[in-house]
Order: C-alpha cells, then structure tokens, then sequence
C-alpha cells in the first residue's frame, strides 16, 4: 500500500504498516487505494468498497418498549436508535386560533397550509443526541454542538418540506352527537387537540453518513409507530386516551423518501509520481465512512421519493438536494447521483419495510 | 434592482459590509487572521468561524445549519493555507428581513442563504483575506401556472411575488464561483432532474454568464449597461472601493 509514498528504490525505512500510513497521511492513503488497483477491476475504497457501493443497512423495528414507535438502524459502524413518543397538545393550550378545515384533497394548497399549521403548532420536534464515545470529535456533557444542531434543522426541515405525517393522523377530533345549532344537520367535527410527536435520534456510534442513518432511523420509527385512539370524553370533559391495542392507528406517511450521501474525494496530483497522466481525478464515493469524511470536502446529499413507481429524470421524484464544500460536482455529475440515489431507494426500501 | 453594498464602514473591524437587496439588509464584519484558540488550531490551515445572528432573539438550531453551510462554502475559497494557524471570524446580522417573509410558505433558511454568502463575501473582500476566487448566489423558486404543465421560474424573487406565486412547488439556491464551478446547492420542495438542471442553468447565466446572459430583473442597469450579471456587479462594488482608496494617489 505504501509503494505510492515511497520512491521506487527499494528503502525499507520508508513504508509504514498501513494503520501507520492511514493516520499520517490520509488523503495520499485513500488515493493510493482508489488509484492502485488494476485497470481491469473497480477502485477499491480503504474500507473495500467500490466507490459507488454504499452500506448495507440494517432496521430493526419496535427495540423500546415505551415509545410509540421505535427502531435501532445500522449503516455499517453507524448504528442510531430513534425513539416516537406522542403526547396530547389541547386545543385550549394552542396559542391563537386555529382555523380547522377538514378538507382532506391534497393539493398543493392543501399541503401548504398543513405544513404551516405543523410547524407553527410544532407538531414534530425532532432531537438529536450523541452518546459518549460515539465518536472521537464528540466531547461529552457539553451543549448540543453545531453539528447535532444542524442535524437537527435539517431532519425537522426534510420532516416538514416532505409533509411525511399527515396533520390528520395528529388531530384528536370530537363529534358531537347533534348539531347545536341546526338538530337536523349532521354535526359537524370539532378539535379537541393535537398529537406531538417527539422524535427521538440517539447515536451509539458514529462513523460516517450521519443523516443518512438519522433519516432512516425517523422514517422506520414513524412507519411502526402507533398511536392510541384518543376521544373527548364529554362528562369528564377532557381527552381520554383508549387501552384497547386493537383500537390504536398506525401513521400513514406521505410517500417514503429515501437520502443518499455522497462524498467528493478530490485526487492531488502532487502524490502521482507518473508525470504523464496530468490530469485532476476525482472520486464521488457512495456513502462514505468517518475516516473518508475527514479527508473529503464536498458532500452533496440527494432525497429522491420514488414510491409513485417512477424513477426517469423527468418525474418530479427529488424532494431535496443539499451540496455543500466544494466545486466537483456539476450538473453532469448531479445527473449520476440522482440516478445513484434511485437505486439505492429501492434498496433501502427493502430494509425498511422488512423484506429480505 | 441590484443589490446594494457598503464596504469597510465598520471602522474598528478588520473588514465590513452592509448590504442591502430585496427587503434584505445584512452587516457582515470580518476579523483576520487573528489568534486563534489553541482548542480550534488546525497546523497547516486557518480556522474559519462564522457566527449568524438573527434578525429577531438569538441564534437557534437554524442558524447553526446556515453557519454550517456558509463555513463549507467559505472555507472552500479562503486560501486557508496560506494563513494557517490563525482564525479567520466572520460574524453577520442580520438587520431587517421583507415584512411578507414569513407568510411567503418557503422556508427562510433558503431565503436568506444567498444574501449571507453575498455578505460574507464582500466582508471578506473588504478584509483583504486572500480568496481563491469569488462567489455569487442566487434564489430560483418554481411555481406552477395554469396554462402550462410545466413549472415557470422565478429568478431571486422578493418576498412579495413569492408570497404572489404561491404555491411554490420547489426552491433552489444555487453558489457559483468565479470560474463557474457551482459552490453550493440547497434545493427544496419537489421536481424533477431536469427541472433542476434548468434552474442550474439559470442560475449560472445570473451568477456569471459572459455576454448576453441574462440579466438579474429587468430594470437592473449599472452605468448604462443593461444585462449585468451578479459577477460584474461584484467586480463593481470592488471597482468602487478601490477608486476610492486609491483617490489619493491617482489625483494628478
């Protein structure tokens, strides 16, 4: 592996094993990796992957017994668990009125004022935390660092510009048995209050892709989670709460988006002692791991949603595209990765509903 | 309208910036190189900091996001290298925003992304921190009209026609630098690729397109000439500066 640093001349005093060189020098370690291997195969990643080769994700559902819904996911050595826990908001307790209207076309309208009553009632509040140890950048008992803060925008931010919770999964309504005003219409529905769902992201480990397996951990936890038959009970006058599992509804989400993170790896020519070969190479690598974050700049991450079934470039299936940190990639490239992201929709789409 | 800027009106930072366009008005201060915390030393960089301060309360998790993102971006043109060990403190508040800007439906992070980086760029400039090259940035929001299936642009809309064309069906903010390579990209909402490469495309005629781009609205006209990208009124406001400080020498 070290043949890259080392002049040709046989001088043993200039390899290092390779944890040695890794920690040293580790950009030259991860370009003599993708540029060493023979033309006839794929670029192997220190990690032995291929560039486009993304981790295989892991879900498990329902880990903790007191959340409405919950689910632990891996990708590789970064493992989140993510915790729902829903808890009544009364309408008494809202500030300001809210006007209810019970339309329930999703037009584009129709979206746009459920996302603002969402995230003006803050209906979805997404936390993120990070154990001690997780990862050697986290110094514990300190205040949410910006990392996790900007984590945290940008989980709430997808929640909320995706509109994956339907608001009438979260309104608690009540009936009234006649009409007050005319007996002989039908009566009409009436807010009693509002399910919160606090959305709970716990990182044991970190080692890499961060949103990703963040991203991953909501959406399984909010696709098992379930919520108890709430009613307005009319003596007590407040919002009970049914014991009955049987009567309890599951959140129907809008759609499944699915994020793919890539990393832009930007080869040096300095380390390539070839001369001829003088042009700039660069490596776009598929979810990348903690050690070729630290060494690559530019991350770009696309949100591609391909549940109608289509997946051409034409459809409008990306719900978000965030690249940051550099100048690689262009529009040609972003081609690529919508491309690279719908496929690995399919993938993950497996994993999260529990296929093989 | 072009945006308007001030430069080096804070006299007692290292670099300064007002700068006003849209309803948007954001004073970017600069300090650098400076010492640096031991803690955020990196040996063969300089360390870049950039603190966003809101217009209304203090920071919150979005600012931090904003920071995040203008950090990537900036840290990406400052030749840290050539400062390394120091501390590079960019700080910028925001001072007024449009008074529709939160009924427009689109969210303000996006919105106010563009002038931040304008901001913090003219600030730097003003610092005479040495840059790679420059960056421009823009806003492009797509709405749906009635006539026709597909979505019309809007490019760098103010808050009041975002507010008009609502609904808006996705929002794109798009970072070129100098030589056109795209910086930066935070699009939201939902569209196709080639919606996006559409607003990629307009994005980078606004920023930096050479001859017969297309200009950034109708009425802007800087010394006459009509069809201004974003980088000629860049290299203008610097034109300007250093006309002014070199009035001195060029009095004959």
């Amino acid at each position: 592996m070290a043949a890259t640093t080392a002049p040709s001349t046989p001088t043993p005093a200039l390899t290092f094993p390779r944890p040695i060189f890794a920690a040293v020098a580790p950009h030259p370690f991860l370009q003599a990796h993708l540029s060493a291997s023979k033309p006839s195969k794929a670029p192997l990643r220190a990690n032995t992957r291929t560039a486009h080769e993304f981790r295989r994700v892991g879900v498990n559902t329902g880990s903790l017994t007191h959340c409405n819904g919950s689910t632990v996911v891996r990708l590789g050595n970064t493992s989140a668990v993510c915790g729902v826990r829903a808890e009544i908001l009364r309408e008494e307790d809202v500030q300001g009125t809210t006007d209810y209207a019970s339309s329930p076309d999703s037009s584009d309208d129709e979206l746009e004022r459920e996302r603002e009553e969402i995230s003006t009632l803050r209906l979805l509040v997404p936390n993120v935390e990070l154990s001690t140890g997780s990862t050697p950048a986290h110094i514990p008992g300190s205040a949410p660092t910006s990392f996790a803060q900007t984590l945290i925008t940008r989980v709430c931010s997808l929640l909320l510009s995706t509109s994956l919770v339907r608001l009438s999964d979260l309104r608690i309504l009540y009936t009234p048995p006649s009409n007050p005003e005319d007996p002989d219409a039908d009566p009409t529905p009436q807010l009693k209050g509002y399910w919160v769902l606090y959305i709970d992201i716990f990182y044991i480990s970190i080692d890499g892709n961060v949103f990703d397996a963040a991203w991953l951990a909501v959406l399984a936890a909010l696709k098992n989670s379930v919520i108890p038959r709430a009613f307005w009970d009319e003596d007590l006058e407040t919002i009970l709460c049914d014991d009955d599992p049987k009567e309890a509804h599951a959140l129907t989400l809008r759609g499944l988006p699915i994020p793919s993170t890539f990393a832009m790896f930007e080869g040096k020519r300095e380390w390539n002692e070839s001369g001829e070969d003088d042009h700039e190479v660069d490596w776009v690598l598929s979810d990348p791991d903690a050690f070729e974050e630290s060494v690559c700049r530019e991350r770009v991450c696309v949100v591609v949603d391909c549940s109608s079934g289509k997946k051409g470039t034409k459809d409008g299936i990306v719900r978000r595209v965030e690249k940051s940190g550099g100048g690689v990639v262009d529009r040609e490239t972003m081609k690529g990765l919508v491309k690279r992201a719908v496929d690995r929709w399919a993938e993950v789409e497996k994993a999260i509903n529990g296929k093989p | 309208m072009a945006p308007e800027a001030v430069l080096s009106h804070l006299n007692r930072a290292d670099g300064s910036a007002t700068y006003t366009h849209n309803g948007y008005c954001i004073i970017g201060a600069v300090n650098g190189p400076i010492e640096v915390l031991r803690r955020d030393e990196i040996p063969e960089e300089a360390t870049v900091e950039v603190n966003v301060r809101p217009a209304v309360g203090v920071g919150s998790p979005k600012e931090r996001h904003l920071e995040t993102l203008l950090h990537n971006t900036l840290r990406s043109i400052i030749l840290t290298r050539s400062i390394p060990r120091t501390l590079v403190q960019i700080t910028l508040q925001v001072r007024s925003l449009p008074d529709e800007e939160s009924s427009t439906g689109v969210s303000t992070s996006l919105t106010l992304l563009p002038h931040l980086l304008h901001t913090a760029l003219l600030a730097l400039l003003s610092a005479l921190i040495p840059l790679s090259t420059t960056v421009t940035a823009v806003l492009i929001a797509l709405h749906s009209t009635k006539d026709s299936k597909a979505p019309a642009q809007l490019v760098s809309p103010t808050a009041n026609e975002l507010l008009r064309a609502k609904p808006i069906r996705s929002v794109h903010v798009f970072a070129f630098s100098g030589e056109g390579k795209m910086l930066l990209n935070e699009s939201d909402g939902a569209f196709s690729y080639e919606e996006w490469d559409e607003a990629a495309e307009s994005a980078e005629e606004v920023c930096c397109k050479k001859d017969g781009g297309v200009g950034l609205g109708e009425g802007m006209e800087v010394d006459g000439r009509e069809g201004q990208n974003l980088e000629d009124w860049l290299r203008n406001v610097v034109r300007t500066k250093v006309a002014y400080e070199q009035r001195w020498k060029s009095a004959k």
